[in-house]
């Protein structure tokens, strides 16, 4: 059960690019702050909105 | 425990033929939606066992010990080995849109049962191979998408034809499911209300987002929803109130130029201002309803009121013309095989898989989970009365548009119902009428609004539940047209930039106005053709989306089955093949009968004919804004008829461009070279899948 929780955390995280956030900060070396949060998520928003959503 | 095993599995299969046998043979008064869901599980656990096991295992060859480009190209934004259930998550919330939701309420005028089995069928041998097939396709080529496979193992007028498919696609679909959200608010000022009201929410957010708490999506999604929730009880409030109400009951025309403005706006302003926090929540909203819908269904288990056939399995049906065969097929789309899926499964999904093996589960296991949706969806509007549905979905054009003659009309098929009971629903439901409310919202919501209230709270709050369940249709139909319409922007500029290079430039911002105007103009025309149609446009327009969602299918299926060639010759031609003359034979009859069918309820050009005949002897309204009216329904008609041919031409090219490349593979005379990325053996550690 506590599994299953787990990963139903993680996969909100996912879906909420949050998950993706840590990545990127992790990948370079970069603490936390407003600045880079908007720096990242203008490069994922920008690639996440030019392909097609379904139908 | 191999025995166990196998009598396991030889009970689950036997299951799965004893509900689709019971469910197909029975005709008793009615039958419990419990069988269709059994039906529906143990066909899936059948077929993902042993079927998407053996294409996995046999045809693919998938292989754990080949590094995927997850883990080649790890960069820790598109490429990132990831845990197999959540990116099963990712996928399924990613092809899960409205169509499997939308397209099952319109095929149950033909009773449960065609559309039922289409379902189950249709996702198993063919929806699930095709996504499947086309995952691993482009997990094998760096994550390339459908438009660079095609072109490069088919030639370069596959690839380009991919592209201009899915831009056509993509106008078709926004002004269908624009039509669906304008059907769904017309007349509702409760429904019109709740979906304003996410606007200001959503933007909320993405202040919220930007500039409070940046990086906190989950928190902002949770403070976006309780907003949402606080809209459905303000527009409880707003549709009593004597001056607010008429402020927001809006024609359907006013709906519709709303919608074309917001999508507008919407394509040109930042992303992370609406679009993006809309997406969060509504992806969070549609996973969390589609679960309510499951857990309802099994607690309440409710009676399918819907008989297995209708007497509309003639063709003569007042939601859609034409017979089972071919539009049962093209009407319930992305439940069964979805064209677009393939645009998914050459997209996110592929640079996120960790081992080669993940691709089973969510290549093949994703599309069942959506074809459960569709039957939920079934589900929902076959627990409606059948006079009560069709009243809701036929148009005023058929069935009359007073009360009194539409009841009549829908009694004298054989499905009765009193304007007293129409009144009283839509009294409950906090809605002025439902009679002719087309496009498959409203009746969808009515269905779930039935399966919720019975699960929680009883009848005192069906309203609630009836606009929980539009808000949560509108909510996501409006991401897709938002979203939509930017990537058709792209698309275009794309496409343009080869002959006007500023208008191709991104970050110019006269060419992003241009062409996001050229795009809402283009699926606006669309929507306002379906908004003046006098049948109500979905069943010119429904047809029409389902007719090039498949045909895109079959593109994605031409792709798959050139590449089995070129790995095993003709041996296991047969998996993508089969899948793909089916929908080549059902979406290309539609499509003939759609063009040149005799009877105008069917045929574009007989309708065309006919409103012509009758504009020349004068039996159309004589005065001159109605004879305008009467042209432009004969021009649409003749339009609709050409963008359903430029369809067919498109896709019998590339269909016959495919197999030239067949033969030639066949004959040993074409290129039998598989475009994979070099085999590189993994290193990923246990604890990092």
């Amino acid at each position: 059960m506590r599994r299953l929780l787990r990963l139903a955390v993680a996969l909100l995280r996912e879906l909420a690019d949050e998950n993706a956030y840590q990545r990127h900060l992790a990948a370079h070396g970069r603490p936390h702050s407003g600045e880079e949060w908007r720096r990242f998520s203008e490069q994922r928003l920008g690639a996440k909105y030019a392909r097609a959503k379904c139908c | 425990m191999r025995i166990l095993r196998f009598f396991f599995w030889a009970a689950v299969a036997l299951g799965a033929g004893i509900c689709l046998g019971g469910i197909a043979l029975y005709r008793g008064e009615h039958i419990n939606s419990l069988w269709l869901v059994l039906a529906a599980a143990c066909s899936y656990a059948t077929a993902y066992r042993f079927y998407g096991k053996f294409i996995a295992a046999r045809v693919l060859a998938l292989n754990d010990q080949r590094a995927t480009p997850a883990e080649r190209l790890r960069n820790g934004h598109d490429f990132e080995p990831t845990n197999r259930w959540i990116v099963f998550g990712h996928h399924f919330a990613a092809i899960a849109g409205p169509g499997p939701l939308v397209g099952p309420v319109l095929a149950a005028q033909f009773g449960y049962l065609p559309g039922t089995l289409w379902i189950i069928i249709g996702a198993c041998l063919g929806g699930a191979v095709q996504d499947f097939t086309i995952l691993f396709a482009s997990m094998r080529r760096d994550g390339k998408s459908l438009g660079q496979m095609a072109r490069e193992e088919i030639g370069k007028v596959g690839g380009f034809i991919a592209l201009v498919t899915v831009l056509l696609i993509m106008i078709i679909l926004l002004a269908v499911i624009s039509l669906v959200v304008v059907n769904a608010l017309k007349g509702s000022p409760w429904g019109t209300f709740t979906i304003a009201a996410t606007m200001p929410i959503a933007i909320f957010m993405g202040l919220y987002l930007r500039y409070w708490r940046p990086g906190k999506v989950l928190e902002c999604s949770a403070v976006g929803f309780l907003g949402v929730l606080g809209a459905i009880f303000a527009g409880q409030w707003v549709g009593q109130s004597a001056t607010l109400a008429p402020v927001f009951t809006l024609s359907a025309m006013t709906l519709a130029m709303a919608i074309i403005v917001y999508g507008f706006l919407a394509s040109a302003l930042p992303v992370w201002l609406l679009l993006a926090p809309r997406d969060y929540l509504s992806t969070f909203v549609k996973l969390g309803v589609v679960t309510m819908l499951a857990v309802g269904i099994l607690f309440v288990r409710p009676q399918l009121q819907l008989p297995a056939f209708t007497r509309f399995t003639d063709g003569t049906g007042p939601i859609f013309a034409g017979k089972i065969f071919p539009f049962c097929f093209i009407t319930i789309a992305c439940g069964a095989i979805s064209g677009f899926h393939s645009l998914i499964s050459s997209g996110t999904t592929p640079k996120l898989i960790a081992r080669e093996t993940h691709a089973w589960p969510v290549g093949y296991g994703s599309m069942l989970l959506e074809s459960f949706v569709a039957l939920m969806a079934m589900i929902a509007a076959c627990v409606l009365q059948p006079g009560v549905y069709f009243a809701v979905n036929s148009p005023a054009g058929i069935v009359g548009a007073a009360p009194g003659a539409a009841v009549a009309t829908i009694s004298g098929w054989g499905f009765p119902v009193t304007v007293g009971d129409m009144a009283a629903l839509a009294h409950n439901v906090g809605e002025q009428t439902l009679f002719s409310r087309t496009g498959g919202a409203p009746s969808l919501a009515l269905g779930m609004a039935h399966i919720f209230a019975r699960s929680v709270g009883g009848q005192a709050v069906i309203g609630f539940w009836y606009h929980f369940a539009i808000m949560f249709e509108a909510l996501f139909i409006l991401t897709i047209i938002d979203a939509g319409t930017r990537v058709g922007r792209f698309m275009l500029q794309d496409l343009v930039g080869h002959v006007a290079p500023p208008l191709g430039r991104t970050s110019w911002m006269p060419g992003v106005i241009a062409t996001s105007a050229a795009v809402v103009a283009a699926w606006g025309y669309f929507l306002v053709q379906g908004v003046r149609d006098p049948l109500g446009g979905i069943n010119s327009l429904w047809p029409l989306f389902g007719i090039s969602n498949q045909l895109l299918a079959v593109i994605a299926l031409c792709v798959a089955t050139t590449i089995l060639l070129k790995m095993h010759g003709a041996k296991y031609l047969w998996i993508t093949c089969a899948p793909m003359a089916w929908l080549v034979s059902a979406t290309f009859t539609a499509a003939w009968q759609k063009i040149f069918s005799p009877v105008p309820a069917i045929g574009f050009l007989a309708q065309a004919d006919k409103l012509e005949v009758a504009l020349r002897a004068g039996t159309a309204a004589g005065t001159f804004p109605a004879r305008a009216a009467t042209q432009t329904l004969i021009f649409n008609a003749r339009l609709d008829a050409c963008v359903c041919g430029v369809f067919l031409v498109l896709v019998a090219v590339i269909l016959l461009d495919s197999i030239r490349v067949w033969a030639g593979i066949l004959s040993g005379r074409g290129d039998r070279q598989v475009h994979e990325a070099p085999f590189v053996v993994s290193r990923l550690r246990a604890e990092e899948l």
